[in-house]
């Protein structure tokens, strides 16, 4: 795989990896629904 | 008026939008559209149409479904006509957010059936001998009761499959939304989630297997989808296909999200609930479905054949290739078995999903009892289901896909955003978003919410209908006589479909209207 390649996989992963993980965190640390 | 399902957990319905819209298309579509639209420069478009369009999508169907749940609606015409009550034609409309589900239901359960057949088939070993494309093709055709083979002699295995794939489903909704959808949700996608990191371990870790051809290796096989091909952005067929990767992807335009949302009471979060569905739907589509299928084929069929792998269509990836691929490994019955079970659960909580439109309308709308609502659903999609399975040669399911699972999604997803940013208007909307919200959405959203997502939607449309396969299907013109009758009643079917649901709701709306008129 050339630079370029990596390149992507590591923004497009980190874009998402850090999505998820953030509203995860949000969800788990707040209320509930009623 | 009887009490109406709610949620138990707010992970619980995170969980059941995430299944709904985590499917076979993230494991199988998404890699073959990235790899033969750019690669790596795919997700320019990619991440432009994702926040562009997809999740200002999400926000507007769990927004417009919490808000359609508190008139006690759960789906599109009754929330239609709950933002718009001075329309009386608005809510037919909404018939397609309940035609649309109901149709890729009946082809969609047959296909997963066949995903819990190969899990069945993989740990049984029963295609362990094939080591080639057109042995283990011959061998799906077989099982699909496409030709009498060596391997199966007709339909009966594929139609035992269907029938326990169907009751599954049925046992599902059956127990309504917290009882069922959202207990089979909170085990389903951990477990999917289990079965791809499995599957991600297995694929980053093949190396070079073949020390003769140093070429073929797992670096190069991420490189076959990664590498970018910034010639590619210049096409507008590729920002087209990312778009519609997004909107695909997302299950938005279904009428899904809108009846699930409508379980949630008004003060509960839509805002971060919606992102984390998306977040989570993104998960296994970039990382885990980017990872698996193309550079575990490259690796075993080498940098000429992936290409036509690649383009070889979603059902020959995962059913043909796929197989193939994980017969070459050791504990193939194991890794066989966690490919198809991960796609069979990735199935069954999309297609849950899909039958609770029908049920939710005929229970909001007529009254009647979950029971009453499910049996009905069952016989009618049961009868529904026979014309794809036995006549999937005969371009039914294409025809199916096409109107239910394409055309009417977009269709769809542009009325009711329209209906919300400018019908209800913008900053209605905007205070409706917020209500319960545990975060705020960036004020740049209100101008996407009312201008951009609209005309990226008019744009999709419009190209569905520029664009020649399109034209082809909806004028009938690449189909082969044979299958000429059988695509013509599958559409006078589908219009059939179409007008019976419009008349349940106007008889509906009738009787509604009587009983209030009995009241005064």
């Amino acid at each position: 795989m050339r630079l370029g390649g990596w390149l992507f996989l590591v923004l497009s992963w980190a874009v998402i990896l850090g999505l998820t993980i953030f509203c995860f965190i949000k969800v788990f640390s707040k209320k509930e629904i009623k | 008026m009887k009490k109406r399902d709610s949620w138990g957990s707010r992970l619980g319905i995170i969980m059941a939008v995430a299944g709904s819209a985590i499917g076979l298309g993230n494991f199988l579509r998404f890699p073959a559209k990235a790899a033969a639209n750019g690669g790596g420069a795919f997700m320019i478009p990619y991440f432009i149409s994702l926040f562009l369009l997809g999740i200002p999508l999400m926000w507007i169907e769990w927004t417009l479904g919490r808000y359609g749940g508190g008139f006690e609606h759960g789906t599109a015409p009754g929330i239609f006509h709950s933002l718009w009550q001075k329309n009386r034609f608005i809510k037919y409309f909404g018939v397609i957010g309940i035609f649309g589900p109901l149709v890729i239901f009946i082809y969609y359960t047959y296909i997963e059936s066949w995903t819990l057949a190969y899990s069945f088939f993989a740990l049984s070993a029963k295609y362990s001998g094939l080591c080639d494309q057109s042995a283990m093709q011959s061998f799906l055709r077989g099982f699909q009761g496409l030709e009498h083979n060596r391997y199966f002699n007709g339909i009966s295995t594929a139609y035992i499959f269907f029938l326990v794939t169907f009751i599954l489903n049925i046992w599902v909704i059956y127990y309504g939304i917290k009882g069922g959808i959202e207990k089979l949700c909170k085990w389903a996608m951990p477990l999917l989630f289990i079965f791809g990191l499995i599957l991600l371990a297995r694929v980053i870790t093949l190396g070079t297997p073949d020390l003769s051809r140093p070429a073929w290796n797992i670096s190069n096989g991420f490189g076959f989808l990664w590498n970018p091909d910034f010639s590619a952005l210049k096409s507008a067929k590729v920002w087209l296909e990312a778009a519609g990767q997004i909107f695909f992807t997302l299950s938005v335009g279904i009428g899904v999200i809108l009846t699930y949302a409508s379980y949630l009471s008004k003060g509960d979060d839509v805002v971060l609930s919606g992102l984390t569905a998306s977040g989570t739907n993104e998960f296994a589509e970039v990382i885990l479905g980017g990872s698996i299928v193309i550079p575990a084929a490259f690796v075993f069929f080498g940098p000429q054949q992936i290409k036509s792998i690649a383009s070889s269509g979603v059902f020959n990836l995962g059913f043909v290739t796929m197989p193939l691929v994980l017969n070459k490994l050791p504990l193939a019955p194991l890794l066989g078995f966690s490919w198809f079970f991960l796609l069979f659960l990735a199935g069954i909580t999309s297609s849950v999903s899909l039958a609770q439109p029908a049920v939710a309308f005929l229970e909001d709308e007529f009254d009647i009892s979950r029971k009453k609502a499910v049996s009905i659903f069952a016989v009618v999609t049961f009868i529904l289901c026979q014309p794809a399975i036995f006549f999937l040669g005969r371009g039914v399911v294409d025809e199916l896909d096409f109107w239910g699972g394409t055309f009417f999604l977009i269709l769809f997803a542009t009325i009711e955003t329209i209906l919300f940013a400018w019908v209800f208007g913008m900053e209605k909307a905007w205070d409706e978003i917020h209500k319960g919200a545990d975060m705020r959405v960036p004020k740049i959203y209100k101008f996407i919410i009312k201008y951009i997502t609209p005309l990226f939607l008019l744009s999709i449309l419009v190209s569905y209908f520029w664009q020649k396969e399109s034209r082809a299907l909806i004028f009938m013109k690449d189909i082969v006589l044979e299958n000429k009758t059988s695509v013509l009643a599958t559409r006078l079917g589908l219009l059939a479909i179409f007008l019976i649901l419009a008349i349940l709701v106007k008889i509906a709306w009738r009787k509604k209207r009587l009983e209030l008129e009995k009241i005064r």
